[in-house]
Parts: C-alpha cells; structure tokens; sequence
C-alpha cells in the first residue's frame, strides 16, 4: 500500500467525505441545528441544563462514522417486532447507546422526578386544595392537542398521545410516555417539550392578559393557612397510594416524585434528600441530556413530522395555558373575587417558570400583590395532572 | 391495564377524530376525578389536623391526660424513662473554622440564621469572625 492508497482510504473514512454519501447532508443539517440549539441554551439561557446535553447529544449522534448511537438497535424492524436485544446493545452498541437504556427502561425520568420531588413544596397546594382545580385544568391542553394530532391523519395514536403531552409542559413525563408509545419520535418531543418550557416567559403573558380583565389580574390574594409536618408527611403517602392504585401505569414515575419528596419531609433522611435533588438530579441530567439528543439522528429526524410536532407542541402549551386561564376565571366568580385568574395559567407544570409568570404578571398591574406562593399550588398540581394524563394514556395505549 | 380502561388501544393504528374526541373526554373527566378526590382528601387530613389543634388549645387538660396514659404504659412495658440511668453524652467535636455552639432560646433557626446575618452585615464583619453565644426570643 503506497501514501496514496492510505491517504484516499483515511478520506473515504472520515466524516468529511461521509457528508457527502447518501443522507450524508442530513447530518450536517442536524449539526447545524445541534449548533443552533447549543447557541439557545449557552446565550440565551433556555434550560440550558438540559438543552445544552440535548444539543451535544445531537451533535455527537450526527457526527458520520463516529457510530456512537444505533437507531436501528432501539427502533429497527427486529426491536419493534422481538423488543430490545440489551445484551446486542451492551456488546456491540456505542457510548450514547449504552446511555440510552437509561431512557429506555424509563429509569431516568424516574429518578429526575426523584430530584423534582426532593425540591418541590408541595405546602402551598396543601394550604389551597383548590389548586389541584387549576392543575387539573391545565391538562385540558393535553387533550385538545391529542385531537389535532388525530385529526391531522398523519400520527398513529401511541404517536399523538405522546405528541399530546407535550403541552402538560413537564419534560419527565413527556419522555416517560414517549420512549413507550412512540420511542421514533423522541428526540422531536423532548426538545420540543424542553424548549417550550424555557419559552414559558414569552408564550404566557399575552394570552394572561388578553384573557383577564384589569380587575382580575389585580386582585390580591390572602395568606392561606399554615401547613403543618404531618400534613406534609401523609400527603406523599396518599398520593401515590391514590393515585397509583387509579393508574398503576403511573406508579413508577409518580412513585418517584412522592418518594423524593417524602425524603424531603419526613426530616429523618437530609442526606438522602440532599442526594437526590443534587448529585443524582445532576447525573440524571447529563445522561438523559445526551441520550435523547443522541436520537435525533438525521435521517428520522428531519421529517414533516417533527415539524407538525413543534407546530402541535405550541399550540399545545398555549392551550394548556387558556385551559388554565378560564378555570381560574371561573373560581373567580365561585370565590367572589378572592382567587387570582392569574395564577390558572401557572396549572401547566413547568415548575416554577409558570408560577413565576403569573407572579411577574401581577406585579405588573399591582405593585405589592405577590402570587408567586400562591402560583406555586397550581404549578405543583399541575406535575401531578400531567402524570395522571400521561397514565391514562399508557393504560389506553400501552398496553 | 388500568381497571377504569375495559380495552386497550392499538398504538400503531391511526385514530378517528371521533375517537380521539371521546378518549379526550374521558382523559380529562379522569384527570379531574383524581384531582378532586386528592382535594378533597388534602382538605380532609387538614381538617382534621386543625381540629386536633384547636381542641388542643381549648382543651389542655387533654394533652395531660394524655401524657400521664402514655406514662402509664411506659410502665407497664417497663420503660419507666425517669429511672433510666442518665448518659452521660459525649462532647461533640466542633469542626474546624467554627465559633462553638449557638444556643436558641424560644427562637426558630430560619431567625437566628437572618438575626445573624443582619449583624455581621452592620458590623461589617465576616460571619465566621463573630462568636454569638444564644439567641433569645424576648416575649413582649
């Protein structure tokens, strides 16, 4: 073998000739994207915790002959027809496909809802059950969406359900249903689901202020009652009893979230509570980041699909949001003035950007009227809502 | 499979609007049904918390009564506390860098911590330079 035969080999392999063979373009395109998305989360600050893993993952997965991901391993003719062959995906699979059993299996959602639990207080709802009101309506968003995907014609129903959840705005739980119902679509609805999260602050205040009056959204709200460390304690208990015996579909996720929220209650488990919330939410982090980039593969990615799912996705989020809105209008009139509509919109569950907006929307029209604390009831229902939505769905389609 | 579902749709089958409207309907009612139950079991375990406190307050021969019945079956398990030998507890090991012990009277740490803070920042002393020996709620 002369220089030359080893010069034009060592071209033939490297991913700069590879662009150029078959749907070589695609990868570049995805590259470009990837770069777009990682300029979002680094300068524009959009959930750049996970928007920057999600963004590297694409990279890495797009980056030809690097065969750091194997879409065929997970969504082929064999996985579809035989499932996963975990030990074909552990002895001959990449870096990113070994990360991506993670997603697989589910345990990742799991464990973040883990870590949201251990940061979330859930004394607010407690102080207002009526929050669990507003909660539930957000979800409305959830459904309408799940019937534009069904009548666009173009989605099976594993994939509009999955698409549908986009608008319970709740990452998590988006993914938990996804990588089940429609695993092809996953990369598309969790960037989706994640960049709409981070667009919370834009997309919500107009539809707040077109619909609620001056008079609404200045009305001040009153300390609610103390919330006492029992109370605090059982509630966790209760829910996932509840809950999961209603849905058992739900029980791994909402099991999570209650479990890592009891470690953060009962008082008796600090460190473990600390783990949670910090070191394993960070690794959890990093690993799902990049392993649901890792799907965004060239190929099956820039499809017309992905696009309808980003068009659905946000009219998903702005449907939640006037769900949300128009309950709260309606407790309202039931509470005679007493309960902000604002706060409706913080339904959705993306804690705790919604409840931050409703509190920055008040604000606006009422120097001194601080909703954050009472936003936080709905905000935080608002996860529980959207984990009973998408176990009504894996109970329907999963099956 | 959910008990509330009788049959299982097929993922990969393309759906109705029809359907999709009748499953949304069912989503939602669904979704309210358990939330509400959840309200209505938050509002249940507050009441009765609050009504244990305020009869608590109203009624504070109770909680004596009550003490002397748990004393009561200290005894007869045998676990008489007041005999108990005291221990003697070891002193704690303080860790490096800190001032000693606070000790908080009538005074909730979340206080102490901001009293704390607030005279370090008028005295313009770093906190690990002060030495606070208590922390006394004064009643007015």
């Amino acid at each position: 073998m002369n220089i030359g035969e080893i010069l034009k080999n060592l071209w033939n392999d490297s991913g700069y000739n590879l662009f150029g063979v078959g749907d070589g373009w695609k990868s570049l395109l995805m590259i470009i994207i990837a770069l777009f998305f990682l300029y979002l989360g680094i300068k524009k600050k959009f959930e750049p915790l996970l928007l920057v893993g999600i963004a590297f993952g694409m990279l890495l997965t797009n980056l030809p002959g690097g065969e750091m991901y194997h879409p065929d391993m997970w969504t082929g003719a064999d996985a579809v027809a035989g499932g996963v062959n975990y030990l074909d995906v552990l002895q001959h699979g990449g870096l990113l496909d070994i990360l991506y059993i993670g997603v697989k299996t589910g345990v990742y959602p799991c464990l973040i809802f883990m870590g949201v639990g251990a940061m979330t207080d859930f004394g607010p709802m407690l102080s207002r059950p009526s929050s669990l009101i507003l909660g539930a309506a957000a979800q409305g968003g959830i459904y309408l969406v799940f019937i534009l995907a069904a009548a666009t014609g173009a989605f099976t129903g594993g994939e509009a359900a999955s698409i549908s959840i986009i608008a319970g705005a709740d990452g998590p739980t988006a993914i938990f249903l996804t990588k089940t119902l429609a695993p092809q679509l996953l990369a598309p609805i969790a960037v989706a689901a994640y960049s709409y999260m981070a667009l919370i602050p834009l997309l919500q205040p107009p539809f707040m202020k077109m619909l609620t009056t001056k008079k609404e959204r200045m009305t001040v709200m009153t300390a609610t009652r103390k919330v006492s460390k029992k109370e605090k304690i059982i509630f966790p208990i209760l829910v996932t009893i509840v809950v999961s015996l209603l849905l058992p579909s739900v029980a791994p996720l909402l099991g999570c979230l209650m479990f890592g929220n009891l470690l953060k209650e009962c008082g008796v488990t600090e460190r473990l509570s600390d783990t949670a919330q910090n070191a394993l939410m960070n690794i959890v982090t990093l690993f799902l980041g990049i392993s649901v980039g890792a799907t965004a593969v060239g190929a099956t990615f820039l499809t017309t699909k992905t696009l309808l799912i980003i068009v659905l996705g946000l009219a998903g989020f702005v449907l939640a949001t006037i769900c949300g809105l128009l309950i709260g209008k309606l407790l309202y009139v039931i509470s005679k003035g007493k309960i902000n509509p604002l706060i409706g919109s913080a339904g959705v569950s993306a804690v705790p950007m919604a409840a931050r907006v409703s509190n920055t929307v008040g604000l606006q029209y009422n120097k001194g009227n601080y909703l954050l604390m009472h936003a936080m009831g709905p905000n935080v229902a608002g996860v529980i809502g959207s984990a009973v939505a998408a176990g009504f769905l894996l109970a329907v389609f999963g099956a | 499979m959910s008990g509330f579902i009788l049959c299982a749709l097929d993922k990969e089958a393309k759906l109705g609007v029809v359907d999709a409207l009748l499953l949304a309907i069912i989503g939602i009612v669904i979704v309210f049904i358990v939330l509400i139950a959840l309200m209505l079991l938050v509002s249940l375990v507050g009441k009765i918390f609050d009504g244990s406190e305020k009869l608590q307050k109203e009624h504070p021969e109770w909680g004596e009564k009550i003490a002397s019945c748990k004393a009561k079956l200290m005894f007869w398990k045998k676990e008489k506390p007041e005999e108990a030998a005291p221990v003697e507890e070891a002193p704690k090991e303080l860790a490096k860098g800190t001032c000693g012990e606070l000790t908080l009277i009538n005074c909730e740490e979340r206080d102490a911590a901001m009293i704390m803070a607030i005279v370090a920042d008028s005295l313009n002393t770093p906190l690990n330079e002060l030495r606070f020996k208590s922390i006394k709620r004064v009643e007015e």
